[in-house]
Order: C-alpha cells, then structure tokens, then sequence
C-alpha cells in the first residue's frame, strides 16, 4: 500500500467516523444545529461510502458511480450555509439560493459525465463561492463570542477552509492530469488537516475539552472567590455574572438570589440595578421551580408571555440551572445569548458546575454576613455589660456613703440621743443621694434618647440657656469664664434639653481638668449659632475623639483620672444636638486641653441687623478658614 | 477599745470621710490617703495596723500601692474596699486579707477590720 493510500484510507476512516460520533449527537439531543451537523458529514461519507463501495465490486471510474458520489459530496457546501444559519443568521435567499444552486449542480453531474472539465469547474465554483462564505461567517462570528465556544467555531472554520482547499487540489488535479501523485498527497494532507480540525470543533474529545476550559475557569475561580469578601452586595453580584458569562463563553449571565419569604428572585440587572421578579417568572424562574436545568435554544418559542422581553435583551438563547446547597434552594444561574452558539448544549455540566461554585460562594458571602452581624451583636452586648458594670459601680460609692452616713446616724442618737446632729454627715448623705438620682436619670435619659423623643423646640436666645446653666451651679460654676455676645443670638431649641447639654460639657470639664481655666464662649458662625466649652486638661487622644461620643464610651486617659462616669454625657449631649439637626464635635485647646463644640442653626437674624453690628467674636481653634478676626 | 491605727486610701472624698467616721466611733486612730502615692507618704510618717484600699485610683492604683509596700518590706494586713463585682478576685490578686464589697454597711466594716487586723 503506498503512502497516498494510506493516508486517503485514513482521511476516509476520520470522515465516517466523525459521521457517527455528531449521528450520535443528533439521535441524542436532535436540533436543527445537531441534524445540519450530521447532514454536512453524513454527506461526505455516504461519498466515501459509495465510492469505496463501487471500487470493491469492481465498478470502473464511469456511470452511474461518479455522478451518485457528487450528488451526496456536492451537498457538504449546502450543509455548511445551513449551519452557519443555526448560529448566526444568513439571509434567506441564500439559503434558497444555495439549494437551487446544489440541484443544478448535481443535474450537471447526470447531464454532462462526457465533459468532465466544466462539471468539474462549476464543482470547484460551488466549493470555493458556498464553502468560503461558511467558513468566513464562522471565523467572523467566532470573534463574537467567547471561551470554549469561540475555540471551537475557530477550530470549525478552520476546517471548512482546509476541506475546500483539498477538494479544490484534487478536482484540479483531475483537469488538468498533472503530476497526480504530489498534488494528491497535498490534497489528502489538507483534507487530514480539515477532518482533524472538524473533529476538534464539533465534537472535541473530553481531554481538549478540558484544556480549553481550564483558563477559563480557573479565571471564574479566582473571580468568584475574591468576592466572598466584597461588602457591596450589589457590585460582588455583577462581577459574579460577568465571570460566569465568561466562562461559559456567554454573552451574558443572570444570577438570581432567592427571598423565599417574598416569593421573588433578585438579580443585577445590566446597567447594575437590584431587579426583583417572581421566583417563577422567566425560563430562570422555571428551572428554579422546577429545580432542573433548562434548555431553550429559542426562549420565545419555550417561553411565548416573555418572547418580548428575550428579544429586547437580546437573549433568545438562555442556559438556566437552579443554584442549591444540599436542600437549600439559593437561586438560579442562567447564561444567554443573542442565538444559539451552536456547541451550548455541550456545555450543560458547565453551566452546572459554574452553578454550583456559586452556591457556594453565595453561601461563603451570607456565613460573611452572618458572622459580621454576629460580632456586631457581641460588641453591642460587651458594651452593655461594661455600661451595667460601670452602672453598678457608679451607683455603689454614693450607696456606701448614703448607707454608712445614715448607720452612723442612728448608731449616735442610740448611744447618746442628746448628741447633736453631724451636721457635716447629714450634708454627705444629702449630697450622695442627690448624685444617685442625677446617675438614675441619666441611665433613664439615654435610654429614653435611644428611643427618640420629641423635642419642644422653641425660638430662644441662647445667652439665656447658657446663664440659667451658670445661675443654677452658680457654686462650683464660678471659676468658668463667659463669653457672650452682646445681642440676641437666637436659635430654635428644647431650652431644657440644651441646658442639659452646657450642664454636661462644664460638668466634664470640671471633672477631667479640675483646677485649670475653662471657658465658655457663645458665637455666630455664619448661619450658625455655636457654643464652645473650653478646658485646658489633659485632651483627648486624637484616635478618640468622635468615639467619645458614643455610648458607653470613655477615653482612656479619662478612666485614669476618675472612676466615676458611665460614659454617657456625650452620648446624650450628641443625642439631643443631633435631633436639633445641630453637630457636636471635639477638637484639641491650643496650648493644650479639649473645645467642644455645638452648631446649631441660627434663627434669622432681623433684617435690619447690618451684619457688621456683630459683637466680636472668640476665634474657634484649629481651622482657620473659619476664624473670625476680633473687631 | 484597741489602739489601732487605719489607713483609708480612696480617692472619693465622701468615702473617706463616712469610713473614718465609723472606724472612729469604735475607737479607730483614722488616717487618709487619696490614692496610693499619697498612701506611701503617709504611712512612712505613722505606720499603720491595716490598710483600708480602694483598687481603682489615679495617679497609682491598688495594684500598684500593695505592690509597692510589699517590695518596701511592710507586712501590713489589707482589706479591699471595691466597688467592683471582682471584689473577692482582686483581693486575691494582691494577697489582701480581706475585702468589703461597695456598698457595705457598717456592721460588715467592722466586721472585716476585726478578722484582717493583727492580733495585739
């Protein structure tokens, strides 16, 4: 046997072979895609077959063999327009064109088998003009799509080229009755290179496969597993259905999450909006009813209600498969395209597989999530026991003195009942007593602010607030010096509340910076009213200074200096600012020591107030844009 | 009336006075620190019996205080006088003799002074 045939023998082998694996296909799962599939290489082998057949009963190279083997060959370019319509479109009129194109070549074959050169040359016409534009439309459309797919359309194309060029070689080679051998060889050398190339595009065995989509989805994983710890819920979602496009060499990818308690799947849609529809709308909604993986290579024929929607979003082929964790149902993954890539039902376990990873990394995010409100709810109930331990504590010392002032009372009048009264006693026990209640109605207060109250808001001049505070703790309040302005500097306020507020501020600075100069100083800012309280202690440790303002929060350098104090001024004070719709904020003394400071929003002043009239004011520290220059 | 002499060291102004008042009326000799730096001045001017100690203070706490009389050689009982829940841990941690939780009464002062103080 010579090499040439050898080489044809095995071309022939390769050809009949490939027929049966995609009749396989298309016994197993019949589509117009799988059938024109099978059409394209049952015709080349039913060539083969006739032709070999013919040799083996000794038919000599005449009628009726030759014109039977055209016909089925002939039909190979016919097959390949068809299938380049079941995945991308060709007018109809060549598809039409192409069938009375193929009736008239096979007439030739029977009418004119004495003048071979112009059968011949209109075969080599047909190849070259049908053939070529298949494989043209399919290394065009191959740039369309993505992953496996657009391999497989390339390995396709590629393919369609080679058989053209071998069987132009070797009816060339026929007219003309050159060296036969060398253009032979060439020729079935090609036509190896197309069945080989054939073979990889329409049914790769499992190992290409396998290498193919290795990159991909190992992109998918490395994807999909750095957005386990992506916080935005809407963002992680997207990238998700980018990746899973992806890899499943999609155009686009739907991944809805299950609310079973709602009844409604959310997906993101693809201008990245949060989009909820009924868990059984869509053909992703049936798969996900349905907990199977579903199928529509056209939707708007499975799924007629929604036809409009599949063509506006360019989906007219979707892939969609439920997304579980054990009996969990979590969600659905779909992938769609705009037609049916021809090889998409190969790639169902894909699809699963890209289901499944999801699932998993969907429940990563919740246990993410869970874990997270977990350890917000233990830092919310170590807060708590430090509030009740400090609350235990602060209530306990006044206790002892109310306790031991009051047994040492009785204990005097017993042994001596015309003693006379320790005065100073009695004062203690009067003034701890009184330090029990104010600690009781701050715990009630912040409780009470935590909840919301309303505020009696009333327009107010704020010199008022301030003096009424310094007139009522007028004792310990003497050393504090006062900056007013000299007009009416208005804002609208719960005077109480805001009493409350200055009561605190002086209140810490007194306690933290005792025998330093504080100060407090009332201004307009703008718009604004603010109020400073201004200590010269020991400052707050720049980490901390909007922390103080949260509940039971204490600086650490103010636990050092007293005991007392549950870490609830602030809290409140920032409480009841915030529902004036005001700010507080804490920011260093130069030279040392804390400013707080209240803004408010001032009430109008009186129009025929020129704003120079303003009284001069105290400079806040630290940004100077805001510092306004003494008059 | 035993000629005993207490140190009281807490930094609250009332809880000194209330406790030297009912140490007092039972024939205690009273001194006062306000925390444990003034404590360490005070008793190397008149050595106590006992020590009356508050656990959180500025400047130099409980801790600091018991440690730093142990190293100076007193072996002065102590009795811890908190307001913390850790009363009892606390004073095992400094190897005080006694503790009174706050708030406590008169009866449980006199009380843990009579156990903590030494023999005379």
């Amino acid at each position: 046997m010579s090499a040439l045939e050898l080489i044809t023998l095995v071309n022939q082998a390769l050809f009949v072979g490939l027929f049966l694996v995609v009749l396989a296909h298309a016994v197993r799962r019949p589509s117009r895609a799988t059938v024109d599939t099978a059409l394209l290489f049952g015709s080349i082998a039913a060539a083969v077959a006739v032709s070999v057949g013919a040799t083996a009963v000794g038919l000599s190279d005449a009628a009726p063999r030759t014109p039977i083997v055209l016909l089925l060959f002939n039909l190979a370019p016919y097959a390949m327009i068809r299938l380049v319509d079941d995945f991308s479109g060709t007018p109809r009129f060549m598809l039409h064109l192409g069938a009375v194109a193929y009736v008239v070549i096979a007439a030739l074959g029977f009418a004119f088998t004495v003048q071979r050169e112009l059968v011949q040359l209109a075969i080599i016409a047909w190849f070259l003009a049908v053939g070529g534009y298949a494989a043209f439309a399919f290394a065009w459309e191959s740039r369309r799509t993505r992953g496996i797919t657009r391999r497989r359309m390339r390995a396709v194309a590629t393919g369609a080229v080679a058989f053209i060029t071998a069987v132009v070689l070797l009816f060339l080679n026929g007219m003309f009755s050159m060296d036969g051998v060398i253009l032979d060889i060439a020729a079935q050398l090609t036509a190896l290179t197309a069945v080989v190339a054939f073979f990889v595009g329409f049914a790769p065995p499992e190992w290409v496969r396998r290498a193919w989509r290795e990159p991909d989805l190992r992109r998918f994983l490395e994807q999909s597993t750095r957005l386990v710890s992506v916080a935005d819920e809407t963002a992680a979602m997207a990238e998700l259905q980018r990746a899973a496009a992806a890899a499943a060499g999609a155009d686009g990818a739907s991944i809805g999450v299950a609310d079973p308690r709602r009844g409604v799947l959310a997906y993101i849609s693809r201008d990245g909006e949060r989009v909820e529809y009924p868990d059984d709308q869509f053909i992703a909604g049936r798969a996900f009813q349905e907990q199977r993986r579903i199928v529509a290579i056209d939707a708007t024929a499975l799924d007629p209600a929604n036809a409009a929607r599949y063509e506006q979003s360019r989906a007219r082929t979707v892939i969609a498969a439920p997304i579980t964790r054990g009996d969990r149902r979590i969600g659905v993954l779909a992938v769609y395209a705009d037609r049916a890539p021809i090889f998409v039902e190969d790639d169902l376990w894909l699809i699963e597989l890209l289901a499944d990873h999801t699932s998993i990394l969907l429940e990563a995010r919740d246990l993410a999530r869970q874990t997270g409100l977990l350890e917000a709810r233990e830092e919310a109930a170590r807060l708590k026991e430090e509030f009740l331990s400090a609350a235990a504590h602060d209530l306990r010392t006044p206790l002892t003195v109310v306790l031991g002032q009051a047994e040492l009372l009785e204990r005097r009048t017993a042994r001596n009942p015309a003693a006379p009264v320790d005065a100073a006693g009695v004062s203690r026990l009067t003034k701890e007593a009184r330090r029990l209640r104010d600690l009781i109605s701050e715990m009630l207060d912040a409780q009470r602010l935590e909840q919301g109250v309303t505020m009696d808001r009333r327009t107010t001049d704020l010199r008022s607030i301030v003096t009424t505070v310094l007139e009522r703790h007028a004792e310990e309040m003497s050393a504090v010096a006062v900056h007013l302005p000299d007009e009416v500097l208005s804002a609208t306020v719960d005077g109480p509340r805001m009493q409350q507020v200055i009561e605190n501020l002086l209140d810490n600075a007194r306690k933290y910076s005792p025998d330093t100069a504080t100060e407090i100083r009332l201004w307009r800012e703008g718009d604004e009213a603010r109020i400073a309280v201004v200590d010269r202690g020991v400052g707050v440790p720049d980490a901390e200074r909007e922390r103080i303002f949260e509940r039971f929060y204490r600086a650490s350098n103010a636990r050092d200096i007293t005991d007392t104090g549950m870490g609830l001024g602030l809290y409140i004070c920032r409480r009841i600012v915030e529902e004036h719709g005001g700010l507080i904020w804490a920011e260093p003394t130069p030279g040392g020591g804390t400013t707080f400071v209240v803004a408010l929003a001032g009430s109008t002043p009186p129009a025929s107030l020129p704003e120079q009239a303003e009284p001069a004011h105290w400079a806040p520290a630290g940004d100077g844009t805001e510092a306004v220059a003494d008059a | 009336m035993p000629d005993v002499r207490v140190l009281i060291v807490d930094d609250e102004p009332d809880i000194r006075a209330t406790v030297s008042a009912m140490l007092e009326i039972e024939g205690y000799r009273v001194d006062e620190a306000v925390n444990g730096a003034d404590a360490l001045r005070v008793l190397e001017d008149h050595a106590p019996d006992l020590i009356l100690l508050d656990m959180r203070m500025p400047v130099l706490d409980g801790w600091g205080f018991a440690r730093e009389l142990r190293q100076r050689g007193h072996r002065t009982p102590i009795v811890v006088m908190t307001a913390a829940r850790d009363a009892a841990r606390w004073a095992s941690e400094i190897a005080a003799a006694e503790f009174v939780a706050k708030p406590f009464g008169m009866d449980d002062l006199i009380r843990a002074v009579e156990r903590a103080r030494p023999a005379t």
